[in-house]
């Protein structure tokens, strides 16, 4: 019965979950907070719209809708074909080095979009690895695919294949033994295998996936940025930003952003009736029950090919920057002042993540109120409608209007920007396993009367450490690669190490460039390999 | 005397509501067996405070407590598992039933007596995880001796161990509801179980109890 309340004679209801008003008023408080500070964004935007009537702007909104929409569109389908795929080999597939290679798809969900579209550039751009041995071999290059649609997709089916195949592993590995041993015991072959145990614990997730891929493709801002090759594959986003930065077209920037609310909005709205998409991912491991040889020799072309897409973007990156010489870089003062700007903003956006989200879950998981469960969870997820450019475009309208110079408020909008931008992702990461802790524990910790610190010191805080070091590098690494929030903020005395890597790019500092990514890589991968585990540790040292 | 005077409840959509009356006598086992989904969890669970029946009375020496919510009822509850936290150690456990500002070396020999109590010795360190489900058992009875509720909830506390196990665990229980002087209220669909402990059965069913 837990979790379900019934109402005695009284009126009052009584359930198995302790009561906890003070939480469920601080997430209450909090969640309005939020939603206060979205409708300020909102109403910053809205009433520059207004003043607008009159100005032209040449912006083409509807074509940029439909390029946007067929980017978006394609890298769902073509990440959901590679995901499908590939969490089917590495479900299969036992090999030395498998723990590694799972981790390291994990790891799509934080590597910066702008680092893999560098080594695309650094492998398939005009003088790249490809072409360079194209005509060697041949006298002639082959042009530059990693330019346009096409790179853009490549780039995004990298990041959002293994982030869709992380996700559809742990669905198949949640696959009971049972089901396997019945499986196994009827000898079902390779592909009835697939079609009666793999998908069915697959598809339930796919249209929610399916939105979420759709959303990340639809507000990518760094690769459509970097990969883009002109106006004919601007993505909305990046609309936005030569708007403001190039154009100064801010009416004509205002509209791109209530379009991209408008669609954002309308895919919520649809993934919302969907259902929810699990984000905790526990360790992963193979079954015993193997696929025929020939399955078998599939899973591994598959895998190798997946392995390589992903692995040697990062892997260019990390050695062009090496070999560039990274001394030259570090001996500069802005590369200083962009990486304690980045460290600074990072930690504090990431500390700050982690404090709205543990207020907003713990409240949520004290109450089991349909109604009010909802009402706390949708403002940390109002951030999927106002991405990263918009969120920024609102606030410095906001500051503007304040009277404030953008410059002033820029590194506080940025620790706030970044902070929405992760909140959705740790409030994923933190929700599910307190309400699993309320849900199997609420009985025992109501019978013993437990208060609601020593709930938290003696049983929360000690299950969720890994969780909140999860959420935590979450949110440093998503700050750490931002370069929406920043763009429209960033000046010469402020400016952020991706910002520090897009300028060395746009001044032809290719060998700058390089060594910035490989140290944002190395930093990343630091992170979020040494968060979780830190805190999985701390927390293990508090029981 | 711990007494119940038709206790009534229904989930929504229910048609017949079940009503329970029954009385349970200190220093003694008071079993309640039934098939299963007969509603005993539902019985326990409305002695335990987590469901609120729409009328009747529930009193332990005259005094109602069901008003009360569940942490501030004269009960202590033993399920069939997850009556501890698994990541706590032994010790940290059983220290739970204690108010939570004892001082620390009263609550290392508190704990220390509980565990002798229950037969356990050098297994505080422990991580609860490691234990056996014998040893998980008489944890959380040495919890119970130092939460010292009057009344103690058994739902199902033998299904999980072994034969030798179970019986020793019986015993124990009958020895401290003996030695303190609990109202126990043991709910099983063993027989056996019953019959090896209790002083008093109710069997439930059709949404009764009837004194067996």
């Amino acid at each position: 019965m837990g979790g379900v309340a019934y109402s005695n004679s009284c009126g009052h209801s009584m359930t198995s979950l302790p009561p906890r008003p003070l939480r469920i008023a601080a997430a209450a408080i909090l969640a309005l907070a939020i939603a206060a500070l979205i409708a300020v964004v909102l109403y910053s935007i809205f009433t520059t719209a207004t003043g607008a009537s009159g100005s032209a702007s040449r912006l083409d909104i509807p074509h940029l809708v439909r390029m946007t929409t067929i980017q978006a569109g394609l890298t769902t389908v073509l990440s959901l074909i590679v995901g499908i795929a590939l969490a089917w080999s590495l479900n299969r597939l036992r090999f030395p080095g498998r723990d590694l290679v799972v981790g390291l798809f994990s790891s799509a969900i934080v590597t910066p979009g702008m680092i893999v579209a560098f080594g695309l550039l650094t492998i398939w751009g005009r003088n790249g690895w490809i072409n360079q041995a194209a005509e060697a071999l041949t006298g002639h290059t082959l042009g530059n695919p990693a330019f346009g649609l096409s790179g853009i997709l490549f780039a995004h089916v990298i990041l959002d294949g293994a982030f869709a195949a992380r996700i559809l592993l742990a669905r198949l590995d949640a696959i009971p033994q049972s089901r396997l041993k019945t499986g196994q015991s009827l000898a079902l072959t390779a592909r009835q295998r697939f079609a009666i145990v793999d998908w069915p614990a697959m598809a339930g997730t796919i249209p929610g996936l399916a939105a979420i891929i759709f959303l990340l493709a639809f507000t990518s801002f760094p690769i459509v940025l970097l990969l883009g090759g002109g106006p004919a594959n601007q993505t909305l986003e990046v609309a936005i930003y030569a708007a403001v930065r190039q154009d100064f077209d801010l009416q004509g920037a205002v509209m791109l952003a209530l379009t991209q609310i408008g669609v954002c909005s309308i895919v919520i709205l649809g993934a919302s009736a969907l259902a929810p998409v699990p984000t905790s991912l526990g360790a992963s491991i193979a079954p015993s029950w193997r696929d025929p040889l020939a399955a078998r020799a599939l899973q591994t072309v598959v895998l190798i090919l997946c392995t390589l897409g992903f692995v040697l973007p990062l892997l260019t990156a990390l050695i062009g920057g090496f070999s560039a010489g990274i001394p030259p870089v570090i001996a500069t003062a802005s590369f200083w002042h962009a990486t304690a700007a980045s460290l600074v903003i990072g930690s504090v956006s990431a500390l700050l993540t982690l404090a709205l989200a543990l207020i907003l879950t713990l409240g949520r998981s004290a109450t089991s109120n349909g109604a009010a469960r909802t009402a706390l969870g949708i403002p940390s997820y109002a951030y999927l409608a106002v991405p990263a450019v918009v969120l920024s475009l609102g606030f410095f309208l906001a500051v503007r209007n304040l009277g404030v110079a953008p410059a002033v408020a820029a590194p506080y909008v940025v620790i706030l920007g970044n902070t929405m931008l992760s909140l959705p992702f740790a409030v994923a990461t933190l929700g599910p396993p307190l309400d699993a802790i309320a849900r199997s524990r609420g009985k025992l910790i109501r019978s013993l009367g437990l208060s609601g610190w020593r709930q938290f010191a003696l049983v929360e805080y000690p299950l969720l450490g890994r969780d909140i070091g999860v959420a935590l590098a979450l949110a440093f690494c998503f700050s750490l690669g931002d370069l929406g929030v920043i763009a429209l903020f960033g000046t010469q005395d402020f400016q952020t190490l991706p910002l520090l890597m897009f300028r060395a790019l746009g001044a032809y500092r290719g060998n700058d460039a390089a060594a910035i990514a490989a140290i944002l890589l190395v930093g990343t991968i630091v992170a979020f390999v040494a968060l979780p585990k830190l805190f999985e540790r701390l927390a293990y040292v508090a029981r | 005397m711990l007494r119940a005077e038709a206790l009534s409840f229904a989930y929504p959509g229910q048609a017949t509501p079940y009503v329970f009356s029954f009385d349970a006598l200190p220093g003694q086992i008071t079993a309640i067996s039934g098939a299963s989904g007969s509603g005993k969890s539902t019985l326990l669970d409305q002695l335990a405070g987590f469901l609120a029946p729409s009328s009747g009375t529930l009193t332990l020496d005259g005094m109602d407590f069901l008003p009360l919510p569940p942490e501030r009822r004269p009960v202590s509850l033993l399920l069939q598992s997850e009556s501890l936290f698994e990541h706590l150690s032994a010790a940290r456990n059983i220290a739970l039933g204690l108010p939570a500002n004892t001082p620390r070396a009263v609550i290392d020999q508190r704990v220390a007596q509980a565990l002798a109590e229950v037969g356990l010795t050098d297994i505080g360190p422990q991580r609860a995880a490691t234990l056996s489900g014998g040893q998980k058992q008489r944890v959380a009875l040495a919890r119970t001796l130092l939460r010292d509720r009057p009344v103690l909830l058994l739902d199902e506390p033998f299904s999980a161990l072994d034969d030798e196990t179970r019986q020793t665990i019986r015993a124990l229980v009958r020895t401290l509801t003996e030695r303190h002087g609990w109202h126990t209220i043991l709910v099983s669909h063993h027989q056996d179980d019953v019959a090896a402990i209790a002083s008093r059965r109710y069997r439930l069913a059709d949404y009764r109890l009837t004194q067996a």
